[in-house]
């Protein structure tokens, strides 16, 4: 775990025995002080500071948080906070660091959300994968409870049962309702109508746990922290794939380039090759290749880039790996998890993904690139939920960038370099 | 009233209405799967797409709300290409097997992919294929046509208040099953084939009969009990073949019951008194009807009328008997005995009452029957209500009756059955509906009125 330079929240506490304790947590963190400061300002001013920070969603759409809290109408019906732990997108593994060293964090920011918006219920729902992380919680929790600093809140721990569909928020609102885990159909959005009907915002793991250094310090602090304009804070960046030194950093927000990430942080591409394609933000964000990576790592230069930020989930890709295959397995990923309600993601990727098994098998046809371009494109953007894209995009993208590739294995059955 | 703007035509809509329901309104047909107007609309299809002006994404018009103002196509290139690929991606998996499937001419898959769909199909894919399951009397299930609508699953949540059906697994290999791959215990289980959009899940009674183009359909009225529900009776070359659900708002909206769905087959029953009987013997209508007017004109007699007649038939029968001076009563279901006693059978349709006419007549001012037979009794009868005990009395059948019913009668006098006369019932709400004659019925059976002329008059 390494940090890039400036202040960090999260990467300090990382592999220090106790850090998860509320003992650690009040000597050197936050400490539930800035739950007590939050519970003296009015719901508008938290709101506000939040607003300030530029702080945004941590879980992938990159959607400002004291906005999202603003959606949440100001009404006497029970209102739930809901904290999104299912994290599945392939290649992330930050909030299940937080969660780990820091649950005192996660706990302390959502004591001020759920003030915030007015819910006196808040839920965690996490992947089902997260056993000991699941324990970690309810012991983290206990520990606040017996404390005393729960105050009017209850949080729950929910445990998913291993669907990637369940992180979609109105999956996971589902799920937690204890109906199969199908988004809905939006509008009505959370904010309006969510778990059991009420208002409802679902916010990331690691969105929350910034919110308490952000009450301690001020919206304007946290903005600061940030190297961009509109994305304040740090930013955990979870790195895999062919670099010499995967792992978990912690980055000012807009702080560094992807080269910089690669090479100054990450410590190049492993064995001296060179690099082929990056995945910058988990598996559903379309791919660049070797020549754009000179992009600012934040959500509004990848998006200008054609790509996406996502969980902050890079994977590296050198020049020895297959890229159909490597699409082909992203693709049968979505084909698995799709949860099989709208027609386009049920039928569409489950075709594309055999239209790709087949390229990649060296048996496909010119006309099977062409096709698996169609398809894709009939998915995108017309599926019920987010899901869809997540498979079509990155078959466009790959296709787009690298279709030589896709070619060599239709004519030639196998992968150019090999 | 709000107005939007459909494909150039100006549509007013209610409050709260749908892009799917203003279009319906105006006339403009919006395709569709999963939409039903009453299973609501969870758009998994997405075959409902619509451009919507201002919108940058196409919207399912059966969960998008008409609003003030809106500018809505229905049919513009990016809505034709959407419809396409959706068409396209239904069909990857069903079989190509129209040409034997029950569902075949009446399909929603069909009929939409004709539309819109494309005539050339771009996959090379081994289709999907599933097990089949016994879901019991009611229904086949043939997993391989589903195109996952849910409709079936909405249905039993919704509407039968039994959530028997369920998906199961997820993605492309999700399987539409009852739980536990139990047998379909709703007694509303027909209705599922109804709405099924496909040849997933036919009605084993109608499995092979008829190919649905060949069938004439005719509105109808159920005469199962009081409710009165819609129902359009498919028949050709004068034999019913299925009884389906039509829609009436008012009284059983998109919904009918098995036991009114298969309530017909007691017109092709082969134990159905078709001819003339005298003692339990075919017979000729002079020899029976004479038989039958000697008795009813020589000495007491009491009339007993079926609660399954109808308004039409009961008044000419009380013209009939009233200036004969015989009593008249009416029967129908055991316990039922007037309208006070008829009530809601189950949370959704059936009452009580097994007979489609008991407050038609009581309004009439017959009387029920009190049980104290006496005299010759004549008993006139559409088919349904149940015929009390008769104690040693001499009986003469007038109207419907299967053979064991008439072992002790003298004369049977075989009649119309509510199909095949037509005529108006009053349903448990009081709501009077006409019913016409679908069907012409057995060659020798004859109307009531004619019935009653032949019992009247001296010979013929």
């Amino acid at each position: 775990m390494y940090i890039a330079g400036g202040e960090t929240l999260f990467v300090q506490h990382l592999g220090i025995t106790g850090a998860r304790t509320l003992d650690y947590f009040k000597k050197h963190m936050t400490g539930y002080r800035a739950a007590q400061k939050a519970a003296g300002m009015t719901t508008e001013a938290i709101i506000d500071e939040v607003k300030r920070s530029w702080l945004r969603g941590r879980g992938g759409a990159g959607f400002p948080t004291g906005t999202k809290w603003s959606f949440v109408p100001k009404t006497t019906a029970q209102k739930y906070l809901v904290c999104n732990a299912d994290e599945s997108e392939p290649g992330t593994f930050k909030d299940r660091a937080i969660i780990r060293n820091m649950p005192h964090m996660l706990v302390e920011g959502m004591i001020i959300a759920a003030r915030a918006i007015g819910a006196s219920r808040g839920y965690i729902y996490i992947r089902g994968e997260y056993e000991e992380e699941a324990g970690i919680l309810e012991e983290a929790l206990k520990e606040a409870r017996d404390a005393g600093q729960l105050g009017k809140v209850d949080i729950f721990v929910h445990r998913g049962a291993g669907a990637y569909i369940c992180g979609e928020e109105t999956g996971l609102l589902n799920s937690l309702e204890g109906l199969r885990g199908e988004p809905r159909d939006k509008p009505p959005f959370p904010a309006v109508k969510g778990a059991f009907d009420g208002p409802t915002v679902v916010n990331n793991v690691e969105t929350l746990a910034c919110i308490p250094s952000i009450i301690m310090n001020g919206g304007a602090w946290f903005a600061g922290l940030g190297r961009i304009e509109k994305s304040g804070g740090t930013r955990l960046v979870g790195v895999s794939g062919q670099v010499n030194r995967p792992g978990l950093y912690e980055i000012p927000a807009g702080g560094a380039t992807i080269r910089e990430i690669i090479y100054d942080i990450c410590g190049g591409i492993a064995d001296d090759r060179q690099l082929r394609a990056v995945i910058p933000g988990g598996s559903s964000t379309p791919p660049l290749s070797a020549d754009e990576i000179d992009v600012v790592y934040d959500i509004e230069p990848l998006a200008c880039a054609g790509s996406m930020l996502g969980s902050a989930a890079m994977i590296v890709v050198s020049e020895d790996y297959c890229l159909v295959r490597l699409l082909e397995r992203i693709v049968l990923f979505y084909e698995r998890e799709s949860c099989g309600q709208c027609t386009p993601c049920r039928e569409g990727v489950a075709w594309a993904r055999k239209i790709l098994s087949r390229i990649e098998r060296g048996t496909g046809t010119d006309r099977d690139i062409s096709l698996l371009l169609s398809v894709a494109d009939s998915i995108n953007g017309k599926a019920l939920c987010a899901l869809g894209d997540a498979a079509a995009l990155p078959i466009m993208g790959f296709v787009k960038k690298f279709r030589a590739d896709f070619e060599a294995h239709v004519r030639g059955g196998r992968c150019p370099g090999a | 009233m709000p107005w939007c703007l459909i494909d150039g035509k100006n549509v007013e809509f209610s409050d709260g209405a749908t892009i799917i329901e203003a279009a319906g309104s105006a006339g403009i047909f919006i395709p569709h799967f999963c939409y039903h107007p009453g299973l609501g609309a969870p758009a998994q299809c997405r075959m409902c797409v619509v451009e919507v002006e201002g919108r940058t994404k196409l919207q399912t018009a059966c969960s998008t709300p008409a609003c003030e103002g809106m500018i809505v196509k229905t049919g513009s290139e990016r809505v034709k290409q959407v419809q396409k690929s959706t068409m396209e991606f239904l069909l990857i998996n069903h079989p190509l097997d129209c040409a034997i499937c029950d569902k075949s001419g009446e399909c929603m898959l069909q009929d939409n992919s004709y539309h819109y769909g494309d005539a050339t199909m771009r996959t090379v894919e081994e289709r999907r294929t599933y097990a089949d399951l016994e879901m019991g009397p009611v229904i086949k299930k043939n997993m391989n046509r589903c195109i996952h609508c849910t409709r079936c699953i909405r249905f039993g949540e919704k509407v039968a208040g039994i959530a028997e059906m369920a998906a199961f697994g997820r993605g492309g290999s999700t399987e539409i099953a009852t739980l536990d791959g139990a047998e379909l215990k709703t007694p509303y289980a027909g209705n599922y084939s109804d709405i099924c959009p496909t040849g997933a899940l036919t009605l084993k009674d109608f499995r092979f009969k008829k190919r649905s183009w060949l069938l004439t359909k005719t509105a109808a009225v159920c005469e199962g009990c009081s409710r009165g529900c819609a129902i359009e009776v498919h028949h050709a070359d004068g034999v019913v073949y299925r009884q389906v659900a039509r829609e009436n708002l008012r009284i059983n909206r998109y919904w009918i019951c098995d036991e009114g769905r298969f309530l017909y087959r007691y017109l092709g029953d082969p134990e159905r008194v078709r001819q003339p009987l005298v003692s339990g013997n075919i017979s000729d209508w002079v020899s029976a009807a004479g038989v039958a007017r000697e008795m009813f004109n020589g000495g007491r007699v009491m009339v007993l009328a079926g609660e399954d007649l109808t308004l039409e038939e009961a008044k000419e029968l009380l013209d009939f008997v009233r200036p004969a001076g015989a009593g008249i009563f009416r029967f129908g279901t055991p316990q039922v005995c007037a309208a006070r006693d008829d009530g809601d059978e189950d949370m959704i349709l059936r009452r009580k009452s097994k007979t489609s006419n008991l407050h038609g007549l009581q309004q009439l001012g017959i009387s029920a029957f009190d049980g104290r037979p006496s005299g010759t009794v004549l008993v006139v009868r559409g088919g349904r209500a149940v015929i009390p005990d008769l104690g040693g009395c001499k009986v003469i059948g007038a109207g419907v009756f299967q053979g064991g019913e008439t072992t002790d009668f003298e004369a049977v006098l075989p009649g119309r059955a509510f199909l095949e006369k037509g005529g108006s019932i009053v349903n448990c709400d009081g709501i009077e509906q006409r019913g016409v004659s679908v069907v012409p019925g057995p060659a020798e059976a004859k109307g009531l009125g004619d019935i009653l002329r032949l019992l009247g008059r001296g010979g013929d």
